[in-house]
């Protein structure tokens, strides 16, 4: 049920008159000048025509500003498109689709974009760095600690600035703590499309119990202001880390009991086998991060290919699936809420006495560029500081570089895979839309 | 032979004792609460000082407004303490305002709808959120809190509801969709607005790409302040509204 239920499927109708176009903010931009310079050219070695190809495609299409045109002619005799959002059944967040359809296969579910653009990368210039992290960590709040963590070691390695060692250790179990949280959350929302209830309710009660682990542990569930150097709430002594180790340990083993009733469950894996499913080729060549990446097996993840402190001295395995579909997005999950779960151990097991960690080497001077893996795949920062205040910032994304793929997975599929499709994706328009 | 329904029995009862037994510790982090300033210390000073370092201007020399607050914890270092009673909210921002910095005065003068009956339906629109928000409401259905044994459920349609719940700072292209959603949304009707970003803009205020306040937008009958609240503030917000909200009460620790 949309709200936008009344407007036209014309082009030029309605649809395209109740969403005003606002101009691409600058992730847009930076995010063509990474694709094509650095990130997935040091990603999977040269690709060359392929990065600009999706370079040019990520442009906002000149007909329909806000959605995202693929470049590639799906439509035929017959079809029509409709606006699907913003306030959509059994989608958390407000956004519009535009579904390209005739009737009963999606040919194409195209994500609209803009809609929820708070304008937070024109606001932070001229903030500290302090005060910038306030409104990057909401970019997202469930990926808060990958974004804040990011955007704190850009800004060092733009100013110089060494690192506590524990801080770092701090930012890592964060990060760790939410990709636990995200992967429980993923594995709830496919449980609950596939009408498994008890499952659903389940997981996310273990869902909640990290967030509770985040309130008790870091003063805060979704872990605002934990990070940051003044952020005085968050306990983590030695019992306390003790304490956080045994209840983690105990979410692991009940997590286990419950996948295994989700293995057994003919009606949930038959669901997710085959649906959405991405291919190898499409994914490289579209630039896909995370577990969507890794779900086509592509061997992928900044964690382990570009660690930032402290992960280089931590064992990590690597998740990885070739099918490409909803099924092995899933399973890409479920190995990384074991594997987070192994290196929270590690990093609280393994907590630094003292000492600094130097700032990573700015990319050039007194710009910093970080990338991380946050839940939901590889995100970049890319910040400069001058004299304590922030000069430009900018950032790429895993749901901007993911929604491609998005639009394709969804590309002849029917209308129930929809939420499917979109809850194995795990994408947010807030971190999109800025 | 494993099964759900034995693995269900395992866990056990998992639900708040809220509203009818006091909230655990856990549902009732650091944050939840409203910063307070010490009573020990000499107002004026501490709040001139608190001023300069708070992020939203939540603070200002005379006193605290609670409903800007983004529990970032910077005044922690000027006097200020996550202490005040939990859960306030408020059918008027003026209410949430605490001359001098100290608590909020207890008030029963928030607007209920004794109309809206025992059973919610709740609509969820998103304002532009940064998903806490979003994810602290639907958080209501799971086990832990568990609001369809309090007759609160949710709704996909607009127009089976009698609850708008809005969270985010309103962006320019939501705008008519949300009027639209309310104006779906058969009567009687109530708007609850969920979170600073909802109630004054939060960390965002100000921000030209966006029309913060909500209230100029919908008629919004009851805030609930925090960044985001935790379930249970929104929980007691719903009960306030439907004229079942009694206040949370804390077991000792
Ligand atoms: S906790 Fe609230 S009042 Fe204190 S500095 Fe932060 S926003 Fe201001
Ligand atoms: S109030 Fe805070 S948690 Fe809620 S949407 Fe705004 S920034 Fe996010």
């Amino acid at each position: 049920m949309s709200v936008a239920e009344d407007a036209a499927v014309a082009p030029g109708g309605a649809a395209e008159r109740s969403l005003s176009y606002l101009p691409p903010d600058r992730s847009f931009a930076l995010f063509t000048d990474h694709l094509a310079r650095r990130s997935l050219r040091g990603t999977f070695g040269d690709l060359g025509e392929q990065d600009l190809r999706v370079a040019r495609n990520w442009q906002p299409s000149a007909i329909r500003p806000w959605v995202l045109d693929l470049g590639e002619e799906v439509e035929g005799y017959g079809t029509f498109r409709f606006p699907y959002g913003p306030f959509s059944m059994g989608v958390p967040e407000a956004g519009t689709f535009e579904i390209v359809t005739y009737g009963e296969r999606v040919l194409e579910s195209r994500p609209g974009f803009g809609q929820k653009s708070r304008g937070i990368l024109g606001s932070l210039p001229g903030l500290s760095p302090e005060d910038a992290a306030l409104r990057v960590e909401r970019l997202a709040g469930p990926y808060s600690a990958a974004h804040a963590s990011a955007f704190l070691f850009a800004a060092e390695s733009a100013a110089g600035i060494p690192l506590p060692a524990q801080e770092a250790h701090v930012r890592a179990v964060a990060q760790e703590l939410q990709r636990v949280y995200n992967h429980l959350h993923v594995v709830a929302r496919l449980a609950e499309a596939a009408s498994q209830n008890v499952g659903q309710a389940q997981t996310h009660a273990l869902a909640e119990e990290v967030l509770r682990l985040g309130g008790r542990h870091f003063g805060h569930r979704w872990l605002f202001g934990a990070l940051l150097p003044r952020g005085p709430l968050r306990r983590l002594d030695a019992p306390e880390r003790s304490e956080l180790t045994r209840s983690l340990s105990a979410i692991g083993s009940r997590f286990e009991a419950l996948w295994e009733l989700f293995q057994g469950s003919r009606t949930f894996v038959d669901r997710l086998q085959g649906t959405g499913r991405v291919t190898r080729s499409q994914a490289v060549a579209w630039g896909a991060v995370g577990p969507v990446l890794r779900a086509t097996g592509v061997a992928w993840d900044d964690r382990l290919r570009d660690p930032a402190p402290p992960y280089r001295d931590l064992f990590l395995p690597l998740a990885r699936q070739t099918e490409g579909d909803a099924l092995a997005r899933a399973l890409v999950r479920v190995e990384e809420i074991r594997s987070s779960l192994l290196l929270l151990e590690q990093l609280l097991d393994r907590w630094p006495g003292g000492g600094t960690i130097d700032p990573l080497p700015p990319v050039s001077p007194q710009r910093g560029l970080v990338r991380c893996e946050a839940p939901s795949g590889d995100l970049v920062w890319d910040v400069s500081v001058k004299e304590g205040k922030v000069r430009e910032a900018g950032f790429r994304s895993p749901s901007q570089a993911n929604w491609p793929l998005f639009a394709l997975a969804c590309r002849q599929s029917v209308f129930t895979d929809f939420h499917f499709t979109l809850e194995s994706f795990g994408l947010a328009f807030a971190e999109t839309d800025g | 032979m494993p099964s759900w329904i034995g693995q269900a029995f395992r866990r056990g009862i998992l639900t708040s004792r809220f509203p009818r037994g006091p909230a655990s510790p856990e549902e009732v982090p650091e944050t939840s609460r409203p910063p307070v300033l010490s009573p020990t210390l000499d107002p004026a000073p501490a709040l001139s000082r608190a001023t300069e370092d708070c992020p939203t201007g939540a603070i200002d020399p005379e006193g605290l407004h609670h409903g800007r607050c983004i529990r970032c914890a910077r005044c922690t270092r000027q006097g200020f303490a996550f202490g005040g009673r939990a859960h306030p909210c408020a059918s008027r921002p003026e209410d949430l305002y605490s001359a001098g910095g100290g608590p909020l005065p207890e008030r029963e003068a928030n607007r209920a709808l004794a109309a809206l009956g025992r059973s919610l339906q709740l609509f969820l629109v998103d304002a532009g959120s940064c998903l806490a928000c979003n994810l602290e409401v639907l958080a209501l259905a799971n086990p832990y809190y568990d609001a369809s044994r309090l007759g609160i459920t949710f709704v996909n349609s607009p127009h089976h509801a009698d609850v708008l719940v809005v969270v985010g700072i309103p962006t320019e292209p939501l705008l008519e969709p949300l009027r639209r959603a309310y104006e779906a949304l058969p009567g009687p009707k109530a708007v609850l607005a969920v979170g600073a970003c909802a109630l004054e803009g939060g960390i965002f205020r100000g921000n030209p790409r966006t029309r913060a306040p909500l209230s100029d937008t919908l008629p919004v009958d009851l805030f609930v302040p925090g960044c985001p609240p935790t379930p249970l503030d929104i929980l007691e917000g719903v009960l306030t509204l439907a004229g079942r909200g009694r206040g949370i009460q804390e077991a000792p620790p």
